[in-house]
């Protein structure tokens, strides 16, 4: 007999209604869906262990694509920045929207992993670990940027403040340093956060694993034996992480879009620009991590942890960030609009009639209309494939925002004379395409190494949901943990 | 022995300019600054130091030109200068200048983007002097490299030169003693330039009480050290 | 058939040929002594500048230069603040020069050419280059002709001069494109109509109140360009507030256009019959003060009015505002420009603008101080009928050695004027060019003469203004590659030849320039020693009186009615629809400057567009032709054709199209190759002259397309909010 079939036998008298909706309710909702420990370990371990034409394929390709990266960086370090389209006066281009655009990735995985951790919202325990991964692949994918931007990258390291025989410092005026610290802040704790709520998860490969793999994840877990002891401390740790890191997430996206917000270019200079980064950062982030968990219940067979209602819990929080995301950028739009500054104005027209009106409208209709008309419908929400085809609008439509703020705003300044157009060249187009290979990469990396659905998680959430029959009816409970 | 401090001032005439790009060539001669191939110009990397913005007004028959001067407006309160991590770019309180710290600068283009008058002009590749055009490199200004924005610092070598030699004399600083490149050559005299603490300076004097006075992109708040004079059209009775 | 001995050869040679020059102020040494730096020259510190006074020979103007020198390097050109032409200014040119002094396609050291046009060169020695040279002279005997431009040095002239009398060939040319783009020969023979005497006018802008420029450039490069930009920057500046007030007529915006109160887009080729007009209106009015109305009764032709306005364009109604503004004027002046010196030879046009000035007086106008010395001679530019008798005795045969220098004639002038096909008749030329240019090319030996600020020489300032004023030359710097000053070359091949060795006895150029140099004129020797003479003369960059000498007597000799008519254009109206109006570029001039990476580089003040040529349309006839920015249309004319990409020009005549001369080179060096068009190629030959003024062309796009390179944004332009940030 099944596991469900002996749980199911335990209620008591269940009648055939109930247990049709039981059933459903079951098959629906994964904390109302309980395995064995044992059986969803390996459902999570075994995956890893296979190494699929599938995954060597994919390994090549994005690696190679990783490996050009690399080398059209090396090109541009020997030749200088004038490989690129870069110009007077666009001097920003792909390099810094892709360091905005990795970086708003990197929203989800904290908002996932530590809002909705705070705010019990119960259905993101088996997403949380695939989110807090793209967080840190995305975020060390960005923190490459600033590097591949820097006209002299060997000097890198006049950003950072240490001390030196010449008693030079870097200038905490600048946003860029701001950037830096926030980052860098960002980057560490999200690693330590992701790797805290690792333990139990280590602990359990640990146990199952045997040659290198045993080795691995022995000298990663720390001798977790998961006493009372540890659990209680690991909550404690887990909570300071949560309340502290979420701040982190908005002040970095805010840092970041200060890099723009501080300065007087027409355009950028919008009082708005803090929490319209943070909620386009939280919009294009939720729609990437919908696409990887599409992604990852396909290859790794992930479909008993990743149901249709974690699609739909994040469509619905897809389309509430849309419509968010629509506010904010009506009033980015409206303010400069009503007062007809003559920059602000060639930047409008640029945008609404000018060669940049395709792209414009592009955006529009990724980021507002194809989520407000889809995501209305729950069975659209609930359906991944569609999901994921919608996400990728999402992505198309927030990068086109982040290149419409950066290369083709500068474009446009307050002396016509100076005006400029870039256009994107073979070497940050390469590298650009390398970075999103890098994600890709260490992604499929990170899938034969961690085991990408937190199982303690689900166990504990499984462990605190149920389902009772409380006269005829069947009711869903759910129990808090002590304190 | 303190040196002095001095304001220093550009006044640029611009009903006397002509557009005929003296300043341009000299500050190319003086400076060291990189004259680019025809594709980087295409492309938009020009280095012109000074630079000439040529406006159009009005519609044939009735159309003018306008021949606008435009170099480093060494605002007092640049926005250039905050937003460089490195302070690469700085205020020199004493000269009241802006300076650039040529190995300083890491490339971040930050100051470019803040940069409302857009005089800063960065290096994308090393700058080519065929050789033996070598030999006319100024030894009194850095030559740089990739990586590196520049940009106009009001011939800061001569200014510094001048000082130099004024305190070797014991004697200050007198009107006209020092004159960038620009200014120096300039045939119609458009340009003027100074020190507005002196208010026998010349530049003192043409600006006192003068109502063609304005400065560039002035609602910006980051008070230039260049003053304009507005250029006009004579009306003659017939 | 003896060539000189080797015991001669070093014997004259190491007189004067082979020692490199070192400068200096006190005692300019000719001879090499080698001494460790250790023990630097006596006015030279490591670090610290030493400034060496000379004249700039980037156009015939002749502005005084100090060079700043380091370390034997010269590093920067400033105008000489004594001279009186310039007092201290200088144009783009000027301060390009050092980029022709350390030009990397110099040439560096004679050459021959077994195949010419084959730009395969061998380089020769000195001994042996001379040694070609001095056996073909003596064997030319009166076979020689000499080709020299309107910037080569008075004191090389006079050598040349000295050699053709006693050789008995034809005295040099002195032709070059610049001096026939400036309508210089015109000018001053329109002068010799106008005031009896044969010198450039100059024009005193400062004390004029209203000027009209009939198409005179003369903010760009036309006649003096620094000159005239002081005395606008004057004219702007005059007493009791008052700015002054300019006319610019044209069919094309110049700079002076630019800075014009009125701007009247005038037809090519009607600015006489305005001129004309105007002076009828003033007769007939009669408008003006008494004897300016009587003036003008004898000088107005019998024309009529409103036929002019039909041909100019210019409605009667602003012809007579336009009188009326002359006649109120106090101290009015009028200049005729370039184009009315190509228009017709005779000097007819020209005279129709000066008689406006004799009408009010000619106050404001000048003439060119007299040379102060009679025996300094300056260049006086020839007629191109004097090009067109060379050219036939090429084709003739009668030439056997073709000397050229500081000109370029197989770029300057256009196919029509067939001047490779003459060459081809010519056994032997030799270019003194220090860069191969396309004349280099054609050459058979190229020995290249030293840069201007490697020379020694003089320059009589011409157009010269209140001071009459001679320029000295000398080297700055250590010559920077194995070229050798040409009179040293003429010098020491001519010592060969007994007519030649007597009329030209001196060692070399420096004893020569000694020996005339006290004749500067009176006052300038006044019993100084010549050393002393000399010294004063290098370090101050010349000579000129202390006062101005009274101003010449210019009574206008202008006393009948001036009859110019409209001049014929070469094609005919249907087929060639477009006046065609040629410029000379401001940084490029007439192509010299495009070896000048400065210059090129650097944006065109009217387009802002560098490193190409282009066709300036008006919006409405481009979008007739259904061209854009940057299309590449063929542009033919009845003598040749060329290719040229569009930039659409607000400020032109609908009828009119405007090319800068300028590129187009097919050698000339790295920077100048194989870049842009030549619209000289356009030009047809007349009688007259060159046809560069009296040109139909048409336009067929070609469907090509080219990136501009220009430095503005002209969508950002064009959107016209400059008004917001600029109230001026």
């Amino acid at each position: 007999m099944s596991v469900r079939e002996i749980e199911s036998q335990s209620t008591q008298d269940t009648v055939p209604e109930d247990a049709i909706a039981t059933d459903s309710l079951r098959r629906r909702r994964l904390l109302l869906d309980p395995r064995p420990a044992t059986r969803m370990s390996a459902d999570v371990l075994d995956p890893m262990d296979r190494a699929t034409a599938r995954f060597w394929v994919a390994f090549v390709i994005l690696g190679g694509l990783v490996a050009i990266w690399g080398v059209t960086w090396l090109y541009q370090m020997i030749w200088g920045i004038g490989v690129t389209g870069l110009n007077r006066p666009v001097m920003w281009a792909l390099y810094i929207v892709n360091f905005v655009y990795f970086i708003g990735i990197g929203h989800a995985g904290t908002f996932i992993s530590a809002a909705l951790r705070a705010l019990k919202i119960e259905w993101r325990r088996p997403i949380s670990r695939a989110a807090e991964m793209l967080t840190v692949f995305a975020l060390t994918t960005a923190a490459m940027f600033p590097l591949v931007h820097l006209g002299r990258t060997w000097k890198f390291y006049w950003l950072m403040p240490y001390p030196n025989q010449r008693q030079l410092w870097p200038s905490y005026h600048s946003p860029l340093l701001w950037d830096l610290t926030a980052i860098l802040t960002y980057l560490s704790c999200s690693v330590l956060f992701a790797y805290l709520s690792l333990f139990p998860d280590l602990a359990m490969a640990r146990d199952r694993t045997r040659g290198w793999r045993h080795v691995l994840y022995k000298t990663l877990a720390l001798g977790w034996r998961g006493t009372e002891r540890e659990w209680a401390t690991h909550k404690a740790a887990l909570n300071v992480f949560t309340y502290a890191i979420i701040p982190v997430m908005f002040s970095v996206h805010t840092i970041v879009s200060w890099d723009f917000a501080m300065a007087i270019q027409p355009g950028w200079h919008s009082t708005v620009f803090g929490p319209y980064f943070v909620i386009g950062a939280l919009f294009s982030g939720v729609g990437a991590v919908i696409m990887v968990l599409a992604l990852l219940r396909k290859t790794m067979r992930f479909g008993y942890f990743l149901r249709d209602e974690h699609f739909e819990g994040m469509a619905l929080f897809l389309l509430l960030l849309s419509m968010a995301w629509a506010y904010f950028y009506f009033n980015d739009y409206l303010v400069p609009w009503y007062g007809q500054g003559p920059a602000e104005k060639a930047i409008q027209e640029l945008l609404s009639h000018g060669w940049a009106a395709p792209l414009w409208f592009l955006m529009l209709f990724s980021n507002i209309l194809l989520p407000w008309a889809t995501l209305w419908s729950r069975r659209i929400r609930r359906s991944a494939g569609a999901l994921f085809f919608i996400s990728i609008f999402v992505q198309i439509g927030m990068y086109i925002e982040r290149y419409l703020i950066v290369p083709t705003t500068l474009g446009r300044n307050e002396l016509p004379f100076d005006w400029g157009i870039y256009v994107p060249h073979l070497p940050e187009s390469l590298i650009t395409l390398g970075a999103f290979a890098l994600v890709g990469f260490l992604y499929v990396l990170i899938s034969r190494i961690i085991p990408l659905i937190p199982v303690w998680e689900v166990l504990e959430g499984q462990m605190l949901h149920g389902l009772r029959r409380i006269g005829k009816a069947v009711v869903q409970t759910r129990a808090e943990p002590e304190e | 022995m303190t040196l002095a401090e001095h304001k220093w001032t550009m006044v640029v005439d611009l009903d006397k300019c002509t557009g005929c790009g003296a300043c341009v060539v000299a500050c190319h001669a003086e400076n060291n600054v990189p004259i680019v191939s025809e594709e980087q110009t295409i492309q938009g990397r020009a280095m012109h130091w000074m630079r000439i913005e040529r406006y159009w007004e009005g519609s044939y028959p009735e159309i003018k030109a306008r021949f606008i001067p435009l170099m480093c407006q060494q605002c007092e309160r640049a926005p250039c200068e905050p937003v460089c991590p490195v302070y690469a770019t700085l205020h020199s309180e004493r000269e009241h200048l802006n300076l650039q710290v040529y190995n300083r600068c890491v490339g971040t283009r930050y100051c470019q983007n803040n940069d409302p008058y857009k005089v800063r002009f960065f290096n994308f590749f090393d700058p080519i002097f065929d050789e033996p055009l070598t030999q006319q490199l100024n030894p009194d200004v850095t030559v740089r490299s990739a990586g590196v924005m520049e940009k106009c610092t009001f011939c800061v070598q001569r200014i510094r030169r001048a000082e130099e030699r004024a305190r070797l004399e014991e004697r200050p600083l007198a009107d006209g003693e020092v004159l960038p490149a620009c200014v120096q050559t300039c045939p119609p005299g458009a340009l003027v330039f100074g020190d507005l603490n002196d208010e026998a300076s010349a530049v003192s004097q043409l600006l006192s009480g003068n109502a063609r006075q304005f400065k560039l992109l002035e609602h910006l708040g980051t008070e230039p050290s260049v003053v304009y004079l507005k250029g006009g059209t004579s009306y003659v009775s017939t | 058939m003896a060539k000189i001995s080797r015991r001669d050869f070093i014997k004259m040679g190491a007189a004067g040929l082979l020692a490199t020059v070192l400068t200096g102020c006190q005692n300019p040494r000719r001879w090499v002594t080698l001494e460790p730096y250790v023990i630097p020259p006596e006015e030279q510190l490591a670090g610290v500048a030493t400034w060496y006074a000379s004249t700039c020979r980037q156009c015939p103007a002749g502005c005084g230069i100090i060079v700043r020198v380091m370390n034997g390097r010269a590093l920067k050109i400033e105008g000489n603040p004594k001279h009186p032409l310039n007092k201290g200014k200088l144009c783009a040119r000027g301060q390009a020069g050092l980029q022709v002094l350390y030009n990397p396609d110099r040439l560096p050291g004679p050459v021959q050419q077994t195949e010419r046009g084959s730009g395969r060169f061998q380089p020769i020695s000195w001994e042996e280059g001379l040694n070609t040279l001095y056996d073909r002279l003596r064997q030319a005997g009166s076979g020689t002709a000499i080709w020299t431009g309107s910037t080569t040095s008075g004191h090389l002239l006079d050598l040349f001069e000295r050699f053709a009398a006693a050789t008995g060939a034809p005295s040099p040319l002195v032709f070059d494109l610049y001096s026939e783009l400036n309508g210089l020969a015109a000018l001053e023979n329109a002068d010799r109509a106008f005031f009896g005497q044969n010198r450039l006018p100059t024009y005193n802008l400062e004390q004029a109140d209203v000027i009209l420029s009939f198409g005179a450039d003369f903010l760009g490069p036309w006649l003096s360009q620094v000159r005239y930009g002081m005395a606008f920057g004057a004219f702007r500046s005059q007493s009791l507030g008052k700015r002054g007030y300019l006319v610019q007529l044209e069919p094309r915006m110049s700079i002076t256009g630019a800075k014009a109160d009125w701007w009247l887009p005038i037809s090519p080729g009607t600015e006489a019959l305005v001129a004309q007009a105007l002076a009828r209106i003033i007769a007939d009015g009669p408008l003006g003060p008494a004897e300016w109305a009587t003036k003008a009764n004898t000088l107005a032709s019998e024309i009529d009015v409103s036929s002019v306005a039909a041909a100019s364009g210019i409605p009667v109604t602003e012809l007579e505002q336009l009188a009326h503004i002359f006649a109120a004027a106090t101290r009015p002046l009028a200049i005729p420009g370039n184009a009315l010196a190509a228009q017709d030879g005779q000097g007819t046009a020209i005279a129709a603008v000066q008689a406006l000035n004799a009408i009010a007086g000619a106050d404001g106008l000048a003439l060119s101080p007299d040379s102060p010395a009679t025996s300094l001679l300056k260049p006086q530019v020839s007629p191109f009928g004097d090009v067109q008798a060379l050219i036939e005795r090429m084709q003739a045969g009668d030439v056997q050695v073709l000397l050229i220098h500081g000109a370029n004639p197989v770029y300057d002038l256009p196919e029509s004027a067939r001047v490779v096909d003459a060459l081809a008749h010519v056994p032997f030329v030799v270019s003194f060019g220090p860069i191969a240019d396309e004349t280099g090319v054609q050459a058979d030996l190229v020995l290249p003469d030293r840069t201007y600020l490697e020379s020694w020489g003089y320059d009589v300032t011409s157009p010269g203004f209140d001071l009459p004023a001679v320029g000295s030359q000398q080297p700055v710097v250590t010559p920077v590659f194995d070229a050798h000053s040409t009179a040293d070359v003429l010098l020491t091949v001519t010592r060969g030849i007994p007519t030649a060795a007597a009329a030209l006895p001196w060692s070399d150029e420096v004893a020569f320039l000694k020996e005339i140099i006290p004749q500067l004129g009176p006052g300038a020797a006044g019993g100084l020693d010549t050393d002393v003479l000399w010294s004063r003369f290098l370090q101050h960059g010349g000579w000129w009186p202390a006062t101005a000498p009274p101003p010449a007597p210019h009574t206008p000799v202008l006393s009948q009615s001036v009859q110019a008519e409209a001049p014929q254009f070469q094609g005919d109206e249907q087929e060639y629809p477009y006046f065609l109006h040629l410029y000379m570029s401001d940084l490029l001039s007439d192509g010299r400057g495009a070896d000048q990476p400065w210059l090129q580089g650097s944006p065109d003040p009217m387009t802002t567009v560098a490193w190409q040529t282009w066709v300036e349309i008006h919006p409405q006839t481009a979008q007739k032709l259904g061209v854009k920015d940057g299309d590449v249309v063929h542009i033919t004319s009845p003598a040749g054709e060329i290719e040229a990409p569009v930039y659409i020009y607000p400020a032109i005549r609908p009828n009119t199209i405007a090319v800068p001369v300028g590129q187009g080179h097919t050698d000339y060096g790295r920077y100048a190759r194989k870049r842009g068009s030549n619209p000289m190629d356009l030009v047809g030959t007349t009688s007259e002259g060159l046809a560069w003024a009296t040109t139909r062309v048409k336009i067929t796009p070609t469907g090509k397309k080219i990136a501009q390179a220009g430095f503005e944004n002209k969508a950002g332009v064009d959107e016209g909010f400059i008004n917001e940030a600029f109230p001026g």
